[in-house]
């Protein structure tokens, strides 16, 4: 009944003082009335006793380990990225040699790198890339064959710089003797030629003075032929052969 | 703090709430990954000013426990010692009901473990009792911090909390009169 008073307290000053009475934070006074009256209490002793026995029960459950793909599965439903510090420790159980060992510190160096490289969009904008170079090499006629190391010590800096240096000089002297022997060239026909020039220069000159409006007479030339060789002629639909001799006619 | 960091710290612990609440290792698994889910969504929705983080998330986490307890309807007619016994409790108590048939009496005392009677003994308590025991007894968690995350008044969580110790205390007792 909660007006009944057993030991100097009242059942609803019992209900009152049970939750503190069950987290252990009663006075020590108080502690000794509240148990006094669970024991003489008909109707408050049996049910501190169900309640205590019941958060006893509860109490004895232990924690539970989540399972050890939770927190990866967790991180790559989203972010999409997969975590590795739970697995480095579980390696580190079996390691037994040096080489496991290097491997399991590549691993743990190299793994968020590798994790972000999984990614479907990074393999996909990976793959764009490299294709694209491929092509951009291919065109511009690289080959990967052609591509030698480099020696980039200080002799073979050297070495290349005098070697580079030679070749431009020898290019150049190269260049500038065929410019001078062509220029030679030139002056020696001028000088062997003399008729040849001032009929050409005659010829411009009845270029510029004819103003009759006439089309210039048109000149079939042909420099791989002499002047009275045959030309032969022919056409699909006759396959013989006509010949045709023509004479060089300068105008 | 870092994403990753927020779910090392706490997923054991949303796992336990889960797992007590939900009865079954792989609908705690999906249930933990769901507030997980759902948090990496809202988290930018969090306000320091208004509670403790753990309260914030042990509020989602109980919402979502509750969307999941109306999808699944598991527990749904749940057998309070409170309430009046129905015909059917009549045919079959509450600790038939938990006990597992294959075994004989002697043996089933045997095999299972302690945890997983109470485990299973937890599970019989209605909703509303077992998740104030679970916030209180298994987290830890004080009277205030539960009723904010229950929505309820102070008194109404010790009044559950009271209630299901008791009623969870009587179906330990009935089991073990029973298996004696």
């Amino acid at each position: 009944m909660p007006g009944e008073t057993h030991n100097g307290m009242q059942c609803n000053e019992f209900e009152t003082l049970l939750f503190d009475a069950l987290d252990q934070k009663l006075p020590e006074g108080q502690q000794e009335r509240f148990r006094a009256h669970a024991r003489v209490c008909g109707k408050c002793g049996p049910m501190f006793a169900e309640v205590e026995a019941g958060q006893h029960w509860l109490k004895s459950l232990a924690e539970v380990e989540s399972p050890a793909n939770l927190v990866n599965e967790i991180l790559a439903a989203t972010t999409g990225i997969q975590s590795y510090r739970l697995q480095a420790p579980v390696a580190a159980e079996h390691r037994a040699s040096l080489g496991e060992r290097i491997r399991e510190w590549a691993d743990s160096l190299f793994a968020p790198v590798w994790g972000t490289v999984r990614q479907p969009r990074f393999a996909m904008s990976f793959g764009m890339a490299f294709f694209s170079l491929s092509v951009a090499l291919s065109v511009a006629g690289v080959k990967p064959t052609d591509i030698k190391s480099a020696d980039l010590s200080r002799s073979g800096l050297r070495r290349t710089y005098y070697t580079t240096t030679a070749r431009v000089v020898k290019y150049y002297e190269n260049i500038r003797l065929v410019y001078e022997i062509e220029s030679k060239v030139q002056e020696i026909k001028k000088v062997t030629r003399p008729d040849e020039r001032k009929q050409e220069k005659e010829r411009e000159r009845n270029h510029k003075n004819n103003t009759s409006g006439d089309p210039e007479p048109r000149q079939e030339r042909n420099y791989s032929r002499d002047e009275n060789q045959p030309v032969l002629a022919s056409g699909p639909q006759n396959p013989l052969a006509v010949s045709v001799i023509t004479t060089r006619r300068d105008v | 703090m870092a994403w990753e960091e927020i779910v090392q710290r706490y997923n054991r612990r949303i796992y336990n709430i889960c797992y007590r609440f939900a009865g079954s290792a792989d609908d705690a698994q999906d249930l933990t990954q769901e507030v997980f889910i759902k948090m990496y969504r809202t988290l930018s929705s969090y306000d320091v000013e208004r509670g403790a983080f753990m309260t914030w998330l042990t509020t989602m986490t109980r919402n979502l426990l509750v969307d999941h307890f109306r999808k699944t309807k598991q527990d749904r007619v749940t057998d309070s010692m409170d309430a009046a016994p129905s015909e059917h409790e009549d045919a079959m108590p509450l600790s038939e009901q938990i006990e597992d048939k294959r075994l004989p009496p002697d043996a089933r005392v045997q095999s299972r473990e302690t945890g997983e009677v109470v485990h299973e003994a937890l599970q019989k308590l209605s909703p509303e009792l077992r998740e104030a025991v679970i916030l209180r007894d298994l987290q830890d968690m004080d009277y205030r911090d539960i009723a904010s995350v229950l929505k309820v008044p102070e008194g109404t969580v010790k009044s559950r909390i009271n209630r299901g110790r008791a009623e969870l205390a009587r179906l330990l007792q009935r089991i073990y009169r029973q298996v004696m």
